[in-house]
């Protein structure tokens, strides 16, 4: 399963069409020198424009527990690479790497999230970063 | 609180296609051969070459598969644009659609306005209409018919241009976002001729603006079955010290429809902006 899921994300990132993120200036809303992995739980999960989003409790090293939100591209988006509303549900237990919202609050762009068995879901391939 | 910090790298979303391009003729097969057909043009792309560094600026892949064949038509001899496309405009910066060693001829005061300009103030970011000639970064369709033309915009917003094919401007149109369209054939060439525009939209990322003098002359040449390019003439002097053109490439996306998108809906992201998008980093 999981290798053909990188496949069908091999085949994607051979033929995806010109790269663009959104509706608005990336660089203005997050911080690429503020990476962040964070492992939690989803507390819930919407998909709607322009962007989807899910949010999730991650539990910080004292116990206290921080509500992040996380954003993915446009549901049409996930949708044309394979993905579903049913992909990500409440109580999924993940792992986001993403990057975080300028201003500083609880919130970040999420690249990838893997699932506590491993796979995968809303990950973009490699072959997304710059230049080849 | 404490969390693991890693590397991760530029976060950079791609507006994938789900599935392999396979044939497009069945919906896209010529009434009449065409008199050439020109092939994909790695020059002709709207980016710059070679990716780049910024996911706000678009980029074409040269190992792109592009769905080949010759320029369709229609039975009364006009090539047939009609599609689903994808970019055909500029989206991070104005300057992606100028020739080598050329400059956008801003005037200082339309400078300044656009240095001050901050992303959470632009529009599009907002969920309004990119206005002429911004693309946003999502589908578009064109259906083409003998008396009207109509773009229609998958994402941001879900609305539609209409180009009225040899119609006539109004003395004194209402200054609107996609202004008022009239259309015609120069050739092979479909020549959109726009005036009619509020002051509202910014034309990228960056805040280029505009005046209500704006005048845009588009000449859309649908260079093979998967190639339209978009030469846009940009006229206003209110911000401009002369015309200048742009080209842009849109690629045809065959085998998608056009998705709902209401930009409405769930619009997060202005209030978090910080600052202004500032010059893509092109490599």
């Amino acid at each position: 399963m999981k290798a053909a899921f990188a496949s069908l994300i091999a085949g994607l990132a051979l033929l995806a069409p010109a790269a663009a993120l959104a509706h608005h200036s990336f660089a203005a809303e997050y911080d690429t020198k503020k990476p962040v992995t964070l492992k939690g739980t989803v507390t819930n999960v919407e998909w709607t424009n322009p962007h989807a989003r899910f949010y999730l409790d991650v539990k910080d090293e004292s116990g206290n527990v921080n509500h992040w939100n996380l954003e993915l591209a446009s549901p049409n988006v996930l949708v044309r690479q394979g993905w579903s509303r049913h992909t990500l549900k409440v109580g999924d237990q993940v792992t986001v790497e993403g990057a975080q919202a300028k201003d500083g609050s609880q919130m970040a762009n999420a690249r990838t999230v893997t699932l506590a068995d491993g796979k995968k879901v809303f990950a973009f391939s490699p072959s997304d970063a710059p230049a080849q | 609180m404490k969390y693991n910090l890693t590397g991760a790298g530029l976060i950079e979303v791609s507006l994938g296609i789900a599935f392999v391009f396979t044939s497009v003729a069945a919906a896209q097969a010529p009434a009449t051969p065409p008199a050439k057909s020109s092939g994909l043009n790695a020059s002709e792309s709207t980016a710059p070459a070679g990716g780049s560094a910024n996911p706000d600026v678009a980029r074409r892949r040269p190992r792109e598969v592009a769905p080949q064949g010759p320029t369709p038509r229609l039975p009364d001899g006009h090539p047939d644009l009609s599609g689903v496309w994808n970019g055909g405009g500029p989206v991070g910066d104005l300057a992606q659609g100028l020739a080598p060693g050329e400059t956008i001829p801003i005037l200082p005061a339309a400078k300044a306005l656009m240095d001050k300009r901050q992303s959470k103030d632009d529009p599009e970011a907002n969920c309004l209409p990119t206005g002429i000639p911004r693309i946003a970064p999502y589908p578009w369709r064109i259906v083409q018919t003998p008396t009207h033309i109509f773009f229609l915009f998958e994402g941001n917003i879900h609305s539609f241009r209409q180009i009225l094919m040899n119609g006539k401007h109004p003395d004194d149109p209402d200054p609107t976002w996609y202004g008022h369209s009239i259309g015609s054939w120069d050739g092979d060439t479909l020549v959109v001729d726009t005036i009619g525009f509020n002051d509202k939209f910014w034309f990228d990322f960056r805040g280029h603006p505009h005046t209500e003098q704006l005048h845009t002359i588009e000449r859309y040449t649908r260079k093979d079955l998967g190639t339209l390019e978009n030469k846009v003439t940009i006229i206003d002097p209110g911000d401009y010290s002369k015309p200048f053109t742009l080209t842009f490439t849109a690629r045809l996306r065959p085998k998608e429809e056009l998705m709902e998108y209401i930009c409405q809906e769930n619009q997060q992201d202005a209030q978090h902006m910080i600052g202004t998008s500032g010059p893509p980093q092109n490599p």
